[in-house]
């Protein structure tokens, strides 16, 4: 019976994780087909200016560009499962090679940043849980509401400008220098100026979160019992309270993957760091379709993804949310 | 700790308030309120400040240094910063206050819909809301600007308030799902209410603080997204002065080393999105939190 229920479960959740890929790709193929601006110009270049009328529809006819829209979603959607995304308009190469070739820059850069802003985070709330209050909690959350403050295209613009043009200590663009695509200590020299900014974007956000969830926990009375048996502070915050903490901050830290994402697409583009987020600004401002449309999908499937984790956790810590989500249900007999 | 025993759980009551602690200042946020209103008025009167035109092109004096005559250097098309300043900043703090409008608006009236709705439409609309929060919301941006064309404040405020107000409406679905079975609610459409009229005259005023902070928080998020397009180039072009725009020169700003046209008007963004924060946290703060049992 139970088996039964724990798989009617994931079934359901595949279910919706599906029907909501479906819905976003629908979605993303008609807002990118509404948007003008002309797909030959990033296929055939400045030529497109001098074709003849007909030319210009054997070309829009090759690229099935004049099918209606329903027609052009279905044929996409039969050659998306089979594997076959077409072709990059702009890079005249299978949208999965360019988007392969530079996925990896873009992981590095989220993955590293993503873990020291889940560590580093942690640390700095506790510190902050622990001194609750007295100077150095104060001091940190000043700083940190400061840096949370500060847009990141900037706080990139600051850096370059410090470390780069002025004590030209780190380079300012690209992943690596040209030749050098090999050389590990050249690609973490690049990889510095980036992941600052991508980690001080959002550390303060979690931290605080951390920060203030560990001063709710705080504030319960078992807190107060193991005080009572005499339990160190220390033993107290570590064993009792994140514990308790943690399962809520992994759902939170879920959710952020695609925060997080969305803010190495600005970063990268400021340091023309060669990976999803340059890849997707251009190909949204060249009208390149196809390579938008699986960008688009590959962040939305992430997102969808990982809030599906998030409620899948949150369901699991607290039976209560599924409950009360059951009985809203079922008292909405009557508007 | 020199004792054997640690006394736990011990409350000590908090001093006496004197006549000092007692002022009325005390815990406002009177410095961000009052930084905030100088760089409102500055920009409202900003006839009054500038002392160049912020779009005359000077082509004797590009790229220079502050200086006795342009306060703030001027940048690389020879427009004087002081100025720029102070004009542009009109329009990127309209930015930030009409998107504002927009999302609010558009997120009470979801949140309420969803709020209100059978458990199935709920659910249809949340998880709608939920795959548009899914793709980055710079990717609709820069589509939803290129289908309305050339960019210019109202479309820029738009498609910002278009894309920021799903948070808002999860928060306000909540608070509507649990005052829509309340006995006044419950009257008030016994009588004849319409929708609107229980939802502005009676849902609003019970959930507004809840979401107050929220709001001016995406004023702040506003700003910052106008000034990421603009400074990208996929937002306001360069004649029209923002501090974004403004921000987008940078990059040739970078290769003569020119300071003055990055981190000023970078300055006054992020003291900006300060005092704005400092505001949403102190409405946000909890008047009386416990004592800890730590």
């Amino acid at each position: 019976m139970k088996k039964r229920n724990l798989a009617a479960y994931f079934g359901k959740k595949i279910f919706v994780f599906f029907l909501s890929v479906l819905l976003l790709s629908i979605a993303v193929f008609y807002i990118s087909r509404l948007a003008p601006g002309d797909p030959l110009v990033s296929y055939y270049g400045d030529r497109v200016e001098k074709m003849t009328p007909e030319e210009r529809e054997w070309a829009e006819g090759k690229l099935g560009l004049n099918d209606p829209i329903t027609v052009q979603y279905i044929r996409w959607l039969d050659s998306a499962f089979h594997g076959d995304f077409g072709i990059s308009y702009k890079y005249k190469m299978d949208v999965v090679e360019v988007i392969g070739s530079r996925i990896g820059n873009t992981l590095i850069l989220g993955g590293v940043g993503f873990l020291l802003i889940f560590v580093a985070s942690m640390l700095l709330g506790v510190l902050c849980a622990w001194h609750e209050d007295r100077l150095l909690d104060r001091v940190i959350c000043k700083i940190g509401t400061i840096s949370s403050c500060v847009p990141e295209f900037w706080l990139s613009l600051v850096l370059i400008l410090i470390f780069s043009v002025t004590l030209r200590w780190l380079p300012s663009s690209g992943a690596y220098s040209i030749g050098k695509s090999g050389d590990i200590g050249d690609r973490i020299a690049h990889l510095i100026l980036p992941l600052t900014v991508v980690v001080l974007g959002h550390l303060w956000y979690y931290a605080y979160m951390i920060r203030n969830k560990i001063l709710e926990e705080v504030r319960a009375d078992y807190v107060l019992l193991a005080k009572a048996k005499g339990l160190t502070k220390r033993s107290v915050m570590f064993r009792h309270c994140l514990r308790n903490v943690i399962p809520s901050y992994l759902s939170i830290m879920a959710i952020a993957v695609p925060h997080i994402l969305g803010g190495t697409y600005v970063v990268e583009t400021v340091f023309s760091y060669p990976g999803i987020g340059t890849l997707s600004y251009e190909s949204a401002r060249y009208q390149d379709y196809n390579l938008l449309m699986l960008l688009c999908l590959l962040s939305g499937i992430l997102v969808i993804l990982c809030n599906i984790i998030a409620q899948i956790i949150n369901e699991q810590i607290d039976p209560r949310i599924k409950a009360q989500d059951a009985a809203e249900t079922l008292e909405v007999g009557e508007p | 700790m020199n004792e054997q025993f640690d006394m736990v759980g011990i409350r000590p009551l908090p001093p006496e308030p004197t006549a000092k602690a007692k002022r009325w200042y005390r815990g406002k946020p009177i410095l961000s309120l009052t930084v905030l209103a100088a760089i409102f008025l500055g920009c409202l009167f900003c006839r009054l400040l500038m002392t160049k035109d912020p779009t005359y092109m000077d082509l004797m004096n590009y790229n220079t240094a502050p200086n006795g005559e342009f306060l703030f250097g001027t940048d690389t098309m020879g427009r004087d910063i002081f100025s720029m300043i102070w004009y542009g900043g009109r329009l990127s703090l309209s930015i930030g206050v009409l998107s504002t409008l927009i999302s609010t608006a558009i997120a009470i009236v979801f949140g309420a819909v969803s709020g209100c709705a059978p458990g199935w439409l709920d659910t249809v609309l949340m998880r709608l809301t939920e795959i548009l929060l899914s793709v980055p919301s710079l990717l609709i941006i820069v589509l939803l600007q290129a289908i309305l064309g050339k960019a210019n404040v109202l479309s820029i405020s738009f498609v910002i308030g278009i894309t920021s107000w799903t948070s808002i409406a999860k928060v306000v679905r909540t608070e509507v799902r649990q005052l829509r079975s309340s006995e006044y609610i419950l009257a008030a459409r016994c009588m004849g209410g319409g929708f609107f009229h229980i939802l502005w005259r009676h849902l609003t005023p019970n959930f507004v603080s809840s979401i107050m902070f929220m709001v001016v928080m995406n004023v702040r998020s506003a700003i910052v997204a106008e000034s990421t397009l603009s400074f990208m180039g996929i937002g306001l072009p360069l004649e029209v002065i923002t501090w974004g725009s403004m921000l987008s020169l940078s990059e040739k700003a970078l290769l003569t080393g020119a300071w003055w046209i990055i981190l000023i008007p970078g300055s006054f963004l992020v003291v900006t999105l300060l005092c704005v924060t400092d505001l949403g946290n102190y409405m946000r703060r909890n008047a009386n939190r416990k004592q800890s049992n730590l």
